[in-house]
């Protein structure tokens, strides 16, 4: 099978071979952008990332053979002017959340409510942190890049990779870590579980 | 669960693309291939932005307006007030009011709702020496929705022809891309032929009326043009090169569906009426060989101007059209893509 720079290189000459790159990556770009801002931004961002990757096509260094981490850079940069779809998308998410915190269900295991109200908490510290930081949680938790990847991506050094997720992380602990403990207090009156990395 | 793992499960239920969004997005990068291929070596130019006329996909969202609902007082557009030029208003309000007296179509038991369409548009490809070839062609598309909406749809998809009179290199051409793209990745259906979906979910997307209510719900989207174009600004805050040839757009994407209820229509018409930017654009434009008023808003870089095209006895919206204003030379006026819609009632579907 042929890695995505064969693919590249071989559209450099004929053009045509390019549409492989788009099966073999725009669902992923999709989603990705659909998770951060609807799918509304996602359909824009999507077939504008693969624009932006073929006119940008003589930059790509052929020696990578993934090129996630170029599309999803691409990606990243084009989600910016998508900020208000994706603050609206955030704070759904938390009202969402809020909601089913109040709700009488009784048919759902506490354990659901939990992890509904702890979703909203996370779009809450989302919201909360630096746009930067953001981009670089997302790209690893949801686009699944390495370190690595995120540094090809954001075109900065693996440390500053590193220093971003670790601030990105302790917002988002410090908002679960907190928020649960004064639930547990008020309301369940039962422990709620240590962070297993914490 | 630590952080991360809920974050990870956070929106994991937003699935992806549509296949048939991702075979439009395929085919929209194909073509800008095709067109600029040719001019790999030359640096990009900063000011200079390539026109893409955005076509979102609509899965043709037909659904039978079997509801015919209330009287809708027409309101008039104050003089003086914010919105579309005065004549652009008169259009859209009397189209309105056309729509209120023509009223929907009935389907008996077994018959379907009919909703052709027939859309022009560019396609272009570089031949083996490196040189560019354009041509146009049409594509054509029924969808049948049943007299039951709850039923099965059915909607065929034509293949792409290019025009009769392209030259015989850009024939040939247009027959290869075909034949490429007929290829799909595994689990993808093609772009051409039959699907069928209970309750028009083509592809799993239930048919909408506006982003965010589906067709089925139409009847509760508000009935005052104010509170319904503000509901729209909201919905699509975000998108679009600016919130109001967003809204217009979205006002032309329901209208084009040509399933939307006489009602509803007649609140968007009102609603396009009170769109800063939107003006009269051609009270005799042809499209697909029938006339209407063309009402329209141009791109926010003046290059390019969407219209929609009213018939202003039924007040049904017979096509759209994408019209260059001032962009790289084209003569002023030139039609680049158009799209028309004819609906009927038969009593059988393929």
């Amino acid at each position: 099978m042929s890695t995505d720079s064969d693919i590249i290189r071989r559209s450099r000459d004929s053009p045509a071979v390019f549409g492989q790159l788009y099966d073999r990556h725009a669902s992923a770009i999709y989603r990705y952008a659909a998770r951060r801002a609807g799918d509304f931004a996602a359909d824009d961002v999507t077939s504008e990332t693969f624009l932006i990757a073929w006119e940008q096509l003589g930059n790509y260094d052929v020696s990578r053979d993934d090129a996630r981490p170029w599309l999803f850079g691409i990606a990243t940069n084009l989600l910016r002017q998508h900020h208000r779809a994706e603050a609206t998308v955030l704070k759904a998410a938390a009202k969402s959340a809020a909601r089913e915190a109040l709700a009488d269900d009784s048919d759902r295991i506490a354990a659901e409510v939990d992890a509904k109200v702890a979703t909203g908490r996370m779009a809450h510290a989302l919201k909360s942190m630096a746009a930067i930081d953001r981009e670089t949680l997302l790209l690893y938790a949801w686009a699944d890049l390495t370190y690595d990847g995120i540094a090809l991506a954001m075109n900065v050094p693996v440390g500053t990779v590193r220093s971003r997720l670790n601030r990105a992380r302790q917002t988002l602990r410090t908002q679960f870590n907190l928020e649960k403990l004064s639930e547990t207090e008020n309301h369940h009156g039962r422990p709620a579980a240590a962070p297993r990395n914490a | 669960m630590d952080d991360l793992q809920l974050l990870r499960e956070m929106r994991s239920d937003v699935g992806s693309a549509p296949p048939a969004t991702l075979a439009r997005g395929r085919e929209k990068l194909m073509t800008k291939i095709g067109q600029s291929s040719t001019v790999e070596e030359t640096r990009p130019q900063a000011t200079v932005t390539p026109i893409r006329f955005r076509r979102r996909l609509l899965f043709v969202s037909a659904a039978a307006a079997l509801i015919v609902g209330g009287i809708v007082v027409a309101d008039v557009v104050r003089p003086g007030a914010p919105g579309a030029t005065a004549e652009a208003a008169e259009v859209l309000n009397n189209a309105a009011a056309a729509t209120i007296r023509t009223s929907d179509p009935v389907l008996g038991p077994g018959q379907y709702l009919k909703i052709e369409t027939q859309e022009l548009t560019g396609g272009g490809a570089q031949t083996a020496d490196g040189r560019e070839v354009n041509w146009q062609e049409t594509t054509a598309g029924q969808v049948y929705v049943p007299a039951n909406r709850d039923g099965e749809w059915v909607w065929n998809r034509e293949p792409r022809v290019p025009l009769e009179s392209s030259t015989d290199e850009a024939k040939a051409l247009a027959a290869e891309i075909a034949a490429r793209d007929s290829y799909r990745p595994a689990g993808q259906p093609s772009s051409v032929g039959i699907v069928r979906a209970p309750g028009g979910a083509f592809y799993g997307n239930e048919p909408t009326a506006i982003i965010g209510t589906p067709l089925k719900d139409a009847g509760n989207l508000p009935k005052d043009p104010r509170a319904l174009l503000d509901l729209i600004y909201e919905r699509t805050k975000g998108a679009g090169k600016t919130p109001d040839s967003e809204a217009f757009v979205t006002i032309a994407d329901g209208l084009r569906t040509g399933a939307v209820p006489a009602e509803l229509r007649a609140a968007l018409y009102k609603a396009a009426a009170l769109i800063p930017g939107v003006t009269l654009s051609d009270r005799q434009a042809t499209i697909d060989g029938r006339t209407g008023t063309a009402i329209g808003i141009p791109s926010p870089d003046g290059a390019a101007r969407t219209d929609i095209i009213i018939d202003p006895a039924s007040g049904l919206v017979i096509g759209e059209q994408s019209v260059l204003l001032n962009y790289l030379g084209s003569p002023a006026g030139t039609v680049t893509s158009w799209s028309s819609v004819r609906t009927s009632v038969v009593n059988s579907a393929p």
